[in-house]
């Protein structure tokens, strides 16, 4: 065997291991989805998918309000996700190009916002939306976690800009542009790909977010499927495969946002890599 | 088309002054090129010309419109620029119609599907869209009007460049150094398209670079800089032939004109021992200066002569360049007759002579002087000594 044939064995057999390692943990949940209560508990675990238990993705839909819950968590994210992008561009552009006083003030304090944990939040939160009355609405949700995702993303956003030529924007100034045309007709369409890994970061915090969704709504039909998930567990008894099945439920739709938005950045990436 | 005035312009960042009061006056249909060496601010003041970048003090005036607190946009101008700044998710047809497509853009065009619909009817409208194909067909785009940018050579590229600024069709075309990321051969063929280009446009233009090959061959008018300061303004022959001082003298021509060290007294004027007969023009110059003198003189005005000439200049041959169609022999002069490039260190003059030159190195051979164009210099100060 040529040494080179034997790094790329090495290499691909280190993938598959790091991708048996991910993998692993959603075929579990898959497997013990489809395998029945008694065997669940069998002291030989079950390796392979009991097809005979597929109807139970039926009866989770039937007897659960995981549908409602799922639109609610889609509502949330995408909420999050536009409100994330459509305010974090504007400071991005400005960090990037533009010159004025508390400008390195401003940055440290984005970084700052991040270090404070979410849950020191919730009491503060908890009264101001009492005074907004945003408690149990799915747009206080959208709100409170734009406000921990907009920092991140400005930083994201702001990098990409760095990285957009100052050339192009003069050409823009000549031809006509205002400073906003300039960021939305110029410098929006060539930070394209990471807009969308920035939508990516925004749109998984949001579908994910468990703390405040738990505290600030209440309504059962508001719940969201990170909180409706977390409930199935009970002191006395959890149903194990209707968990799994709904966290399998649970995450497609986000493998699904994310494979989407994965093709734009790698075209991007590739696109971007040849100067016009 | 219009007239340019610069007016006592000055810019300064921070304590640094970059362009010190200066004052120009482009003529309507004038191809001015502002040359110098990098960091001149030639680049600074064409910015300046297009609004890039604010003015310290002084005036810009367009005709008779002061310009030079108006935003880029309204000053009728195009700019090109030296990495051709064209966007590179547009296609070649809405780079060239994209100052058009502006100048009809309402806010409402920013509405997502609603403003995209807007927006393709705006470029397909047939003003802008003859105009984009009437553009493309001069500069030979036609065929490339719905590919990208990233898919062209350097030249089809500066060639967009050229038509996004031709679409509008402006008063005044402003061009920072447009040809100087192109191969040699490109680079001629460019330039003799954009010398085309302003024949047929009859616009103004203002061009930069470093290249004084360039400044010569295309402009009408050459304004020289250096350390932000205007050395000479006038036309490419008069830079050449009536350098201002020695810095002009030193920057214009390949290779630059000799500098030799000369001095008038009583009994004559000198090089070294060597006295020298000079025009009547000259020596009236050289007698009202009465100090040390450089006296300038093109390597196609000297001649190789015998050793044993009498007045003339000796030296050894120390290095022969051919050039191909002529020969370029650095001479070392002897000590007695020190003479001088642009460093003032040196004691070398460099001979163009025709054809293939023989020469070996360290031959000695005597320079003679064809005087006729020759100019002279204050060597103190290097200010040109006029009679």
């Amino acid at each position: 065997m040529t040494s080179g044939s034997w790094r790329q064995g090495m290499h691909i057999s280190a993938v598959l291991a790091l991708l048996g390692v991910a993998a692993f943990p959603i075929y579990w949940m898959l497997v013990t989805s489809l395998t029945s209560s008694a065997e669940t508990f069998a002291d030989a675990p079950r390796l392979v998918p009991d097809l005979s238990q597929l109807p139970i993705y039926n009866a989770v839909f039937s007897t659960t309000q995981i549908g409602v819950w799922l639109v609610n968590s889609a509502i949330v994210a995408a909420g999050t996700t536009v409100l994330s992008i459509s305010l974090a561009i504007l400071p991005a552009y400005a960090l990037s190009r533009l010159q004025f006083r508390g400008k390195g003030l401003l940055g440290l304090g984005l970084f700052a916002s991040q270090m404070l944990p979410e849950v020191m939040l919730v009491v503060p939160l908890y009264a101001i939306f009492v005074t907004l009355a945003l408690l149990d609405t799915l747009m206080g949700l959208i709100l409170v976690n734009s406000a921990f995702t907009v920092p991140v993303v400005i930083w994201i956003l702001k990098g990409a800009i760095d990285s957009v030529p100052v050339e192009l924007e003069e050409a823009a100034r000549v031809d006509g542009c205002s400073r906003i045309e300039i960021l939305l007709l110029i410098v929006a369409p060539l930070i394209a790909p990471t807009i969308a890994a920035a939508s990516v970061i925004a749109f998984f915090h949001g579908w994910n977010e468990y703390v405040f969704a738990l505290t600030f709504v209440s309504s059962e039909g508001l719940r969201t499927a990170s909180v409706g998930l977390a409930g199935f567990v009970g002191e006395l008894i959890t149903p194990i495969e209707t968990v799994m099945a709904v966290g399998i439920i649970y995450t497609l739709p986000a493998i699904t946002f994310y494979l989407v938005a994965q093709r734009y950045v790698v075209a991007g990436m590739t696109s971007g890599a040849v100067k016009g | 088309m219009a007239s340019i005035k610069l007016s006592h312009i000055t810019k300064s960042f921070g304590s640094v002054t970059a362009i010190k009061d200066i004052n120009l006056d482009v003529v309507d249909g004038d191809f001015l090129v502002l040359l110098g060496p990098s960091g001149c601010g030639k680049s600074t003041l064409l910015r300046m010309l297009a609004g890039l970048e604010t003015i310290s003090d002084g005036a810009i005036y367009l005709g008779d419109r002061r310009i030079d607190g108006l935003p880029p946009s309204e000053r009728d101008m195009a700019f090109v620029f030296q990495s051709y700044a064209l966007y590179p998710h547009k296609s070649v047809g809405e780079n060239i119609g994209f100052p058009l497509l502006m100048r009809y853009f309402r806010w409402w065009f920013h509405i997502p599907i609603l403003g995209t619909i807007a927006k393709r009817r705006v470029e397909r409208s047939p003003e802008i869209a003859q105009s984009v194909t009437r553009t493309a067909k001069i500069l030979g785009l036609t065929e490339m009007l719905d590919r990208l940018p990233r898919t062209l050579s350097g030249g089809q590229r500066q060639r967009v460049a050229l038509g996004r600024a031709m679409v509008r069709q402006p008063e005044v075309f402003l061009m920072d150094e447009p040809l100087s990321n192109l191969d040699a051969k490109l680079r001629t063929t460019m330039r003799a398209e954009i010398t085309k280009l302003h024949r047929d446009l009859k616009g103004t233009f203002v061009y930069v670079t470093h290249d004084q090959v360039e400044a010569m061959t295309m402009g009408t008018k050459i304004a020289l800089l250096r350390d932000g300061q205007l050395q000479q303004f006038g036309t490419p022959r008069e830079i050449y032939e009536d350098p201002a001082n020695t810095y002009v003298a030193g920057f214009i021509g390949v290779p630059s004109m000799n500098l030799i060290r000369s001095r008038y007294s009583d009994d004559g004027f000198r090089i070294g021992p060597v006295k020298i007969t000079l025009p009547n023009r000259l020596m009236a110059a050289a007698r009202k200066a009465n100090c040390p003198t450089l006296l300038g003189v093109r390597p196609n005005a000297l001649r190789i002569g015998r050793s044993d000439e009498p007045h003339a200049l000796q030296g050894t041959v120390v290095l022969v360049e051919q050039v191909g169609a002529e020969s370029n022999v650095s001479v070392e002069l002897t000590a007695d007759a020190t003479s001088v490039e642009q460093d003032q260190s040196s004691n070398t003059i460099i001979i163009t002579t025709p054809g293939y030159s023989e020469l070996e190195l360290g031959t000695l051979i005597s320079v003679s002087m064809d005087l006729e164009q020759a100019v002279l210099f204050s060597a103190k100060t290097g200010e040109r000594i006029r009679a």
